[in-house]
């Protein structure tokens, strides 16, 4: 059936000019992560160096130990993520669904984490973890980031459920199956995309996460990605070949995992359980 | 998690030695020594510009991709990874760059609009005060837009497809099903997502502290990098609370329009 929405020229040639800005600054990442430290500076600028090479990765890779961060971040991000969705699907069901006293209040006080920026509310927390001895450890990190990023997860998530019409819970109730199976296997297959996009933007948060990782960790090996980035990045201020080439080997993880997720996560979720 | 909270609020009301320690209450000084400073508020309106223009361009253009995405094309799921692209790099390292990005002699942006001749005499981004502010407001939507296109694309997608079925039948052109179909069916995720885009770019520090820490002069501060500047660069602890509390009160504020109309009609359905 061609009821669904078709490609037109018009929104091929957008999606294109819109990717070329969006990209923009990737493109100068790759033109400038294969020159070599002469070509970075010539007057015109070049977009093709006239002797590419791939020696910056090597420096890079030699004299850092990104196999270490890549580790820390890995688990501070996956934990993080796993620690926020198990909370936030029952505290947004509940939102979108449920009525009780101080619904509303609830979700004020989770917006008002949000008010504050990490800025804010860094030295307090840097004085709270010293009292719980929890300085220099992934759980400071895998705390902060699944805390701030669940308000996020919960106000849209229960947005997610509300979309979904009360009706086919109602039928699911009908036939003997309890709240919990109706999240489970009529309302999570449903809200796939949003669970994905909420664990997604999550595991991204923490994966990224830079001001509270700088004050809470000292030692080397528990550096994640970002924060041991930051520091070699800081010492080459002008090295702008090496700058580039740290970010492009930075990003790479992130969009190969968002890319596997979207394949299976969605297709797993959503597989058989909405009628076609 | 409340706690670092109450110990701001604390501060604003206190005089403060070097270390943020509580010296002397000092009641409501704090507040009115910040409020009779001009500079105060000339932040505190580009603050307001800066987050209404981001937070307008997020949404405009999150949605206009999320519409594409949203079309069957071959190669979707690509452009859809590759427009997550500025949000999945580190927002650090992504600053660095676009700071190489917008350098006038050197950066590939202002040599490739003067070759393209789409503007022969393109500014110095970062070093005067209006196209700063304009460079800085560029990374923070660039930043944000991914997020918003993404969230709006998934509310797209849990939209039941019978429904669109029925209004083909029905005969409906393309431009109805997005104003009665999908617009309304994702008007809770749009409202959530720019009361979260208003509070994140109200407080993007990022994108402001490293690219032009706020200059030239302070032609770019916006609230958040003030408060900073004040708490870590100046030692004025009290003036920094100040200004966090009087943030706090804005967003607050917005925060409770944004929620009146989230609640508005549930007790209808």
């Amino acid at each position: 059936m061609n009821w669904r929405n078709r490609a037109t020229p018009v929104a091929v040639v957008l999606t294109i000019f819109l990717l070329l800005v969006m990209l923009f600054p990737f493109f100068v990442m790759f033109s400038t992560m294969i020159k070599t430290s002469q070509e970075v500076y010539t007057i015109p600028p070049r977009w093709f160096p006239h002797q590419p090479t791939f020696g910056n990765f090597v420096t890079v890779w030699a004299q850092y130990q990104l196999i270490t961060y890549f580790k820390s971040s890995a688990i501070i991000a996956i934990a993080a993520t796993l620690v926020n969705t198990l909370l936030s699907i029952p505290a947004a069901y509940a939102i979108a669904r449920l009525r009780f006293l101080g619904r509303r209040l609830a979700l004020y006080i989770f917006l008002v984490v949000q008010m504050f920026s990490p800025v804010v509310v860094v030295i307090a927390l840097f004085k709270t973890f010293g009292a719980l001895h929890l300085l220099d450890t992934y759980l400071s990190l895998v705390l902060t980031n699944a805390v701030f990023t669940m308000a996020f997860s919960i106000w849209l998530m229960s947005g997610y459920f509300r979309t979904i019409p009360v009706e086919i819970e109602e039928a699911a109730f009908i036939d003997g199956a309890t709240r919990g199976q109706t999240i489970l296997r009529i309302i999570m297959p449903i809200a796939a995309p949003g669970l994905v996009t909420t664990m997604i933007y999550t595991f991204i948060y923490a994966w990224n996460e830079f001001l509270f990782a700088l004050s809470f960790i000292q030692s080397q090996p528990k550096m994640p990605l970002t924060l041991g980035l930051y520091r070699f990045v800081g010492r080459w201020s002008s090295q702008w070949h090496l700058l580039s080439t740290a970010a492009f080997l930075a990003i790479i993880p992130v969009l190969v995992l968002f890319y596997v997720i979207q394949h299976r996560l969605v297709a797993g979720l959503a597989g058989g359980a909405v009628k076609e | 998690m409340i706690y670092p909270l109450i110990y701001v609020f604390a501060m604003s009301l206190f005089q403060t030695n070097k270390l943020g320690g509580l010296i002397r209450f000092s009641g409501l000084t704090n507040f009115i020594a910040v409020m009779s400073d001009a500079e105060f508020w000339r932040v505190t309106g580009r603050t307001l510009l800066w987050t209404f223009l981001g937070v307008f361009v997020k949404m405009t253009v999150g949605m206009v991709i999320a519409l594409l995405l949203n079309v069957k094309f071959r190669g979707r799921m690509v452009a859809r990874m590759l427009f997550i692209a500025p949000w999945a790099s580190s927002v650090p390292i992504s600053v660095l760059l676009w700071s190489w990005v917008y350098t006038p002699q050197f950066g590939l942006l202002n040599h490739t609009l003067a070759a393209l001749h789409i503007w022969n005499n393109p500014p110095v981004w970062l070093g005067t005060p209006i196209p700063a502010f304009i460079s800085a407001l560029w990374v923070d939507i660039w930043i944000g837009v991914p997020f918003m296109a993404l969230v709006f694309l998934a509310g797209m997608q849990s939209i039941p497809e019978d429904l669109y079925e029925s209004a083909y039948i029905d005969g409906v052109n393309s431009v109805q099903k997005y104003f009665y179909i999908t617009l309304p069916g994702i008007r809770h995720i749009i409202l959530i997502a720019t009361l979260l885009s208003c509070l994140w770019t109200f407080n993007d520090f990022n994108a402001v502290y490293i690219l032009t820490k706020g200059g030239p002069v302070t032609s770019t501060d916006i609230l958040i990098t003030s408060i900073y500047k004040n708490a870590f660069q100046w030692l004025h602890f009290s003036k920094a609370s100040v200004m966090a509390v009087i943030t706090f009160v804005i967003l607050t504020a917005i925060s409770v329009v944004y929620a009146r109309y989230y609640f508005k009609g549930e007790q209808i359905s």
